[in-house]
């Protein structure tokens, strides 16, 4: 295996397997792992990041656009460059940052974005088109011959880590919180928050992003209370959970909306054995500190610079040394303190770069004393300077230094890292939505969170507050309003007394002088490749407003979600404009406040449970009798039986055939059914239905049909007048939901007043049609001589209700596949033996495959026909129509439109030779015009029982008369038909076989 | 509003309800069907607890930030 | 064109010989007049390229496009940029296709790159039902001219192997409907493409310019009032999309539109995973996901299914369409999303756009355009400029009025009737 061991300069790397790394986050026992082909280790506790540095491997990605070689620059969800993949192919998961990734044993990493290798990648020429590329190059270009001729090459450029081509994740657990108060971060004013709502009697939640709280007491060297930090965090912790206040570690806060918030739980920041928290707090306080700041400067982007915050987290969660010889270079006070810890731990600063006159940094204090001890060191601390180049490629060995007030007076240092400070950006995202809104401050020279809905307060960063003892008192008084607005009533005690970094007295800084030529190696967005030489571009091409900026650089829509790169574009933009930065504003934010994964917003509706299945109480006598189901609406119904046939095809043309020469049963539980109950019922029904259902007779049933309110048919079905006051209507296989609330609708808001009482007996009926010449007989066999004579006076669309086996069943005399059949109502536990019985008895069952053949035979409706773009008329329904019966819906079907000569109409149709198929979706055109489409075939079948094709179709009423020649065009799967219109009935169209 | 409080059943999520429509300024003829109220900052609707008592709801909200303002019952003896 | 510079690869490389300050702006700072031939509302898709085709097709010299925040920030920045034409009713898809005939030659006729995709739009079926409603559609287009094929499942498979999954699927794919010439298209590029093409043909855009009312003289509109004075104008064309319903209070009406909200959301940036547009709808859902070239998964559904104005989402809603999403593909479950938004949409009582006088003779609609209004931005600029600039609705949109919903005349491709949340 090829080494990959960078060439280093004055760097040794650590020697490991020597003596383990100490740091708060690790625990000596060793963790083997691979990266990019090599075998590493690391310890338990160790991020990606940390066991590769700690190995001298700085190179660990390359950018999107000009894959420059890359190094670390942050310590969390904000690192831009170092994106690994995890995983072999073709299970692997993508775009996972480093700093975020807790090692496991055995762990497979691959950098991205490089080919042949990491250190040797051939698209990094590009770099050298400098600036041919610029911002929105390709909107300029790539017009010839077509954008397709290129795409193919950039989108294989583009992207970042490889597609998974499998998931092995398991669903989340979903666990659902609600609680007085929750804290999102338990950092410094987390933990002063949670303390001071939880000794205010408040039921607190907590959810901090990293697996450990404390956020930057971690590595400050803090003093609390008269006690370190680490012990204070202790205390804290004990003290909440003795309060039974719930800590949610690994727990990014993701999105939400409204009074809703999603939190999601990934230990060891990879997707897998996670949770999601649906929380509803009664108060949310966002507590989740600040991102740290780059600055651009030429190269600023080369492997070994790096936040100066991350490698102070490096040092202290994990032992690792950022840099054995580090220039440090920001703009505010908190660069001394650092440079203090770091010489503490052995490193050597070679120096500091402050950006402010030496007039502005404090003069007494930590930082101060700070200062003198550097000084005393042999470190020369500079004011009123800049760095203004990294120098070196995938190994950085130095850094050029200039004073501001004469930027070309360049000074050169010797050094193995350039940590960057530019100050903080709070972290407010979470804060920007439903109305809440942030604001420019120059005291904290940054965007701070500014209104907010009454349920969310913001406390320490998010208020714009940077010291230590401030942010403490901060988030106190933030935990205590809000446990107070939750109506606890406890005394939160004092608050926390801090004392660390104080004041960092910071004044912006946000780019080093540089000449035009230089701007584009000054990099803003770092994975984006968006250098301060795309802004001003983008400035001149006259994108001014940011949000066009963001748009058009891809500033801030990298993997980071413009958490280092934003606000610093924004800054620079306002410069470049001489605007301020309030005024200029920096680009909207979208949520999710953290990225997540599809996976978690799946849930568990994942493969066969991405809907709910419905069974009726016959599914398993189906699928034990052969039965080959069909998904319908979330109904699993069986569509034809396999002893019948070895396909749909052949099956239901063998069943529909056998139904009509001799029997056969059908399971139709799915069908919808509505009990309409009241003095007013029948009234009610009469407005609601093309026909009156007052006409109806105790006992019978008749076929009825609703209007939606612009006079389409909405729904047909059987109402049965059960009693005076009593009905029962049926609607199509899962309508009944949607003509309930119709009906309901109706009831509760136009009638309100009436006395009708709606119920949905679907599920409380079964049904099974007996049909055929045979039922009859099959029927009296099974139902037994009570039912004789009753079975026998039965007429059609007559009901009779009785007992069988000493429960409920209604017969219904009523027929949709045109023979004699009879409708079987009962309850659940009586279906299965009734259908067996049946069965037993000769009647054998069919399909919905069948029974489309049947129906069609007979011209009856079904969805095809009934598509919400057809009216009674349309369909045939004229002896309806002329009831004139002002139901809902009824007005507007006198609209002109719908009477017009184009308007379709149902008809038959057969083919011309008697042996070409018709099928449903062709379109129907005349002969003699054949792109103008004059209606469609709604459905076509075989008919075993006529030998041929038949359909019914829907053609424009001028050519709708019996005998017209017209052409099935079918194109998108095979041909023309020559077709003949007939009547819709194909057969039987007196009805005698079910009127028999 | 990820929430709406039912009269029956108290604050329900939101996905238990179906929206059904605005209401037209006026309530005309049939011919209404086909129009809508479209003030920016005011909306009363029709909604439905689908997933619950079923009520038939009269909801005025603010669409423009969500805010409930007003929830009540339709049907018998309401109005 | 007069007015812009010429891009092309060698316009690219003089920039880099040249340094930086070559490039000037796409559309230049213009000054408010007093009054217009034309002023369009809203410099979305829609109203530039109006603006654009009565510069270009009827050379309208005093043309304005007046916006309220930016060029291009509403929808036309916010959509899943997917164009296609496959339509059932002629009265849409000989419009759409005429749109789609445009998105094929846009770049070369604005001199910019908005990336026409035709990677394939798919409509996927679930049924024996849903293949002959698909069959329908696409025999309408093919008599049409339009392309369209109806694929089984091992075609979809062929076409679309990212579609090979190991376990069942709660609702199977059954086949599919393609249109090859469907695809996507940048939709930043768009606004930004019109909007320096109308510039350089003399169209005033203006930003930060609110319309607040018109004002009217003998049954004419004479002009708009706005947030920088009053505007006098012999035409108007209100094209402001979400915003629609609103246009009916400005003007004392009341208008069949109902203003919803819709969903949309992208993932980190990936290698090549989804080659072409797949529209997934099952009885209780709906995603459709595609890639952007910059790798990023695309993804979006149905509507939030109230009307809101908010452009923020219930999360409930969100978690429905990536069920569907990873239901169709479930290798992007592992995938993160990095970006959710929401767009307003203003929903017609059936579906299908309007582009009609509204009013006032000289007042005209251009909306209506629910959640299919990207991909009929190159036909309903070029036909609502000739509407305006001849007084005579061309033969495409004739049959989109407003007078449609009385008389009966109605374009609902879904058969959902007038309840715009089931549309």
């Amino acid at each position: 295996m090829r080494s990959v061991r960078p060439r280093t300069t004055g760097v040794r790397p650590r020697a490991t397997g020597v003596r383990p790394r100490v740091g708060t986050r690790l625990q000596s026992e060793p963790v083997r792992f691979w990266f990019d082909g090599r075998e590493y280790t690391g310890q338990r506790g160790d991020t990606a990041a940390s066991a590769l540095l700690a190995q001298g491997v700085r190179l660990l990605g390359r950018s999107v656009k000009y894959r420059r070689p890359r190094g670390l620059l942050a310590a969390g969800p904000e690192e831009p460059n170092a994106l690994l993949t995890e995983g072999t192919p073709p299970t692997v998961i993508p775009n996972v940052p480093a700093p975020q990734l807790i090692l496991r044993d055995g762990l497979v990493l691959r950098s991205q974005n490089r080919w042949p290798s990491l250190r040797y990648d051939l698209a990094s020429l590009l770099q050298a088109g400098g600036g041919f590329f610029g911002a929105g190059f390709y909107y300029k270009t790539f017009i010839w011959p077509s954008w397709r001729s290129y795409e193919n090459i950039i989108r294989k450029l583009a992207g970042l880590g490889a597609a998974p081509g499998a998931a092995n994740l398991m669903p989340p657990s979903i666990e659902h919180l609600s609680c007085d108060v929750l804290i999102g971060g338990a950092g410094p004013a987390g933990l002063a928050a949670a303390l001071a709502a939880a000794r205010a009697g408040a039921r607190v939640v907590i959810c901090e992003r990293e697996p450990a709280v404390g956020g930057e007491l971690e590595f400050e060297g803090a003093t609390i209370d008269g006690q370190g930090a680490a012990h204070w965090i202790g205390a804290v912790k004990a003290e909440l959970a003795q309060r039974g206040s719930r800590l949610l570690m690994d727990t990014a806060i993701v999105g939400g909306s409204d009074g809703l918030v999603i939190a999601h739980r990934e230990p060891g920041g990879l997707a897998g054995c996670n949770t999601v928290y649906r929380i509803r707090p009664h108060r949310f306080v966002i507590a989740m500190g600040a991102v740290e700041r780059p600055i651009a400067f030429v190269d600023n982007d080369r492997p070994g610079v790096m936040l100066l915050g991350a490698a102070e987290r490096l040092l202290a969660r994990y032992g690792v040394v950022a840099g054995e010889r580090p220039l440090l270079f920001g703009n505010h006070d908190r660069l001394y303190a650092a440079a203090a810890r770091l010489g503490a731990a052995g490193i050597q600063v070679r120096a500091t770069v402050d950006s402010r006159p030496e007039a502005a940094a404090a003069s007494g204090g930590a930082a101060a004393a700070a200062r003198a001890e550097l000084s005393r060191a042999g470190v020369e601390c500079l004011f009123g300077h800049a760095v203004v180049a990294a120098e070196g490629g995938i190994v950085l060995r130095g850094a050029r230094v200039a004073p501001l007030v004469s930027p070309a007076s360049i000074r050169r240092f010797d050094c193995d890292a350039i940590l960057v400070s530019g100050g903080w950006s709070p972290a407010v995202h979470a804060g920007l939505h439903e109305q809440g809104a942030r604001r420019y401050t120059d005291d904290a020279a940054a965007f701070v969170a500014d209104r907010q809905p009454e349920w969310r307060l913001t406390a320490g960063a998010a208020s714009g507050l940077l010291d230590l003892a401030g942010v403490m008192a901060d988030g106190f008084a933030a935990g205590d309003r809000a446990a107070r607005a939750c109506g606890a009533t406890g005394s939160a005690g004092r608050p926390p007394v801090a004392s660390g970094d104080g004041n960092p007295r910071l004044i912006p800084f946000w780019r080093s002088p540089a000449s035009l030529n230089q701007e584009k190696r000054q990099f803003v967005d770092f994975q984006n490749d968006v250098t301060v030489a795309d802004l001003r571009q983008a400035l001149a091409e006259g994108f001014i407003d940011i949000e066009h900026i963001k748009r058009y650089t891809t500033l801030g829509v990298g993997t980071e979600q413009g958490r280092t790169g934003s606000i610093l574009g924004a800054a620079i933009v306002a410069e470049l404009r001489g605007l301020s930065l309030a005024r200029v504003g920096a680009s909207r934010t979208r949520p999710p406040y953290h990225p997540v994964t599809l996976a978690a917003l799946a849930g568990h509706r994942v493969g066969a449970k991405l809907r709910p299945v419905r069974r009726t109480p016959l599914h398993h006598w189906h699928a034990a009798n052969g039965g080959v189901p069909e998904s319908s609406e979330y109904w699993m119904r069986t569509r034809f039986y396999r002893a019948n046939g070895a396909d749909a095809f052949s099956a239901g043309i063998a069943e529909a055939a056998r139904v009509r020469a001799h029997g056969g049963i059908l399971d139709a539980s799915t069908l919808g059914k509505i009990e309409v109950v009241g003095r007013d019922a029948a009234k009610y029904l009469d407005r609601l239905y093309l026909a009156k259902a007052s006409t109806i007779k105790v006992g019978r049933g008749k076929y009825m049909v609703n209007l939606r309110e612009d006079g389409m048919v909405l729904d047909d079905g059987i109402v049965l007048r059960i009693d005076e006051d009593r009905y029962l209507a049926t609607t199509g296989s899962g309508h009944a939901e949607h003509m309930l609330s119709h009906f309901e609708y109706y009831r509760d808001t136009e009638w309100s007043g009436a006395n009708v009482a709606l119920i949905n007996v679907t599920e409380a009926w079964s049904v099974i049609v007996a049909a055929g010449p045979a039922s009859r007989g099959v029927l009296q066999t099974v139902l037994g001589k009570p039912w004789y004579t009753g079975l026998d006076r039965l007429s059609h669309m007559a009901f009779v209700d009785g007992r069988w086996q000493e429960r409920e069943l209604r017969v219904l005399r009523a027929s949709f596949s045109g023979e004699l059949a009879f409708e079987l109502h009962c309850r659940s536990d009586i279906a299965l033996p009734l259908l067996q019985a049946l069965a037993d008895a000769g009647l054998p069952p069919y399909g919905l495959e069948a029974l489309d053949i049947l129906r069609l035979e007979k011209g009856y409706l079904a969805g095809s026909e009934l598509n919400g773009q057809t009216t009674p008329l349309d369909l045939g329904m004229d002896g309806l129509l002329k009831l004139a019966n002002p139901c809902v819906g009824r007005t507007l079907l006198d609209r002109p439109a719908l009477h017009e000569p184009l308007r379709p109409r149902l008809v038959g149709l057969r083919a011309v030779d008697r042996k070409a198929s018709i099928q449903g979706g062709a379109q129907i055109t005349a002969a003699n015009s054949p792109s103008q489409s004059l209606g469609h075939v709604t459905a076509g079948v075989y008919s075993p029982t006529l030998g041929e094709w038949i359909a019914l179709a829907l053609v424009a009423r001028s050519f709708a008369a019996e005998g017209t020649l017209l052409v099935a065009r079918d194109p998108l799967r095979g041909g023309d038909t020559r077709v003949r219109v007939t009547a819709p009935v194909h057969f039987d169209p007196a009805g005698e076989r079910m009127k028999s | 509003m990820s929430s709406l409080a039912c009269p029956f059943c108290g604050p329900r999520e939101l996905d238990e309800f179906l929206f059904h429509k605005t209401l037209p300024e006026a309530q005309g003829d049939e011919y209404a069907v086909y129009e809508r109220a479209n003030r920016i900052d005011d909306s009363l609707e029709h909604w439905q607890h689908v997933r619950g008592c079923r009520a038939w709801l009269r909801v005025r909200r603010n669409p423009s930030t969500g805010e409930v303002r007003e929830v009540q019952l339709l049907g018998r003896g309401h109005s | 064109m007069n007015g812009a510079q010429r891009y092309s690869a060698w316009a690219l490389l003089r920039a880099r010989l040249a340094g930086p300050g070559y490039w000037r702006s796409l559309w230049s700072g213009a000054t408010l007049k007093d009054a217009y031939d034309v002023v369009v509302v809203g410099a979305g898709g829609h109203g530039l390229a109006t603006a654009y085709h009565l510069a270009h097709d009827h050379g309208i010299k005093r043309v304005a496009v007046l916006e309220k925040h930016l060029v291009g920030y509403g929808n036309v920045g916010r959509n899943t940029t997917i164009v296609r034409s496959n339509y059932l009713l002629p009265e849409n898809h000989y419009f759409y296709e005429d749109s789609l005939r445009r998105w094929e030659r846009l770049s070369r006729v604005l001199n910019y790159n908005v990336m026409y995709s035709p990677r394939g739009v798919l409509d996927l079926a679930q049924s024996d039902g849903d293949m002959i409603g698909l069959a329908r559609r696409g025999n309408a287009m093919r008599l049409a001219g339009i392309d369209a094929e109806l694929l089984d499942r091992g075609g979809v498979l062929e076409f679309a192997p990212e579609l090979a999954v190991s376990g069942p699927r709660r609702f199977e794919l059954v086949g599919g409907l393609l249109q090859r010439r469907g695809g996507t298209v940048r939709h930043d590029a768009v606004a930004w493409g019109y909007a320096r093409a109308a510039s350089a043909l003399g169209v005033d855009i203006i930003e930060d310019c609110e319309v607040t009312g018109i004002r009217t003289a003998g049954g004419l509109a004479t002009g708009v009032e706005s947030t920088r004075g009053y505007v006098k104008a012999e035409r108007i064309v209100f094209a402001v999309a979400g915003h629609t319903g609103t246009v009916g209070g400005m003007l004392g009406l009341t208008l069949p539109i109902e203003t919803h909200l819709l969903q949309a959301m992208v993932t980190e940036p990936i290698k090549p995973l989804v080659g072409s547009v797949h529209v997934y709808a099952h009885p209780h859902g709906e995603a459709y996901v595609t890639q952007s070239d910059r790798g990023g998964v695309v993804m979006g559904g149905f509507l939030d299914g109230f009307p809101s104005y908010t452009r923020e989402g219930q999360w409930y809603r969100l978690e429905d369409v990536v069920q569907t999403a990873v239901a169709l593909l479930p290798h992007l479950a592992g995938l993160r999303i990095l970006r959710h938004w929401a767009g307003t949409n203003d929903m017609t009582m059936d579906g299908s756009f309007i582009i009609d006088r509204i009013r006032h003779d000289n007042v005209f609609l251009n909306g209506g355009w629910c959640y299919g209004g990207f991909k009929a931005i190159p036909a309903s600029g070029a036909a609502c400029a000739t509407f305006v600039a001849t007084g005579t609705a061309p033969d495409l949109i004739r049959a989109h009025g407003l007078s449609r919903f009385k008389t009966g005349h109605l374009l609902d491709e879904r058969g959902a009737g007038p309840f715009p949340s089931r549309q």
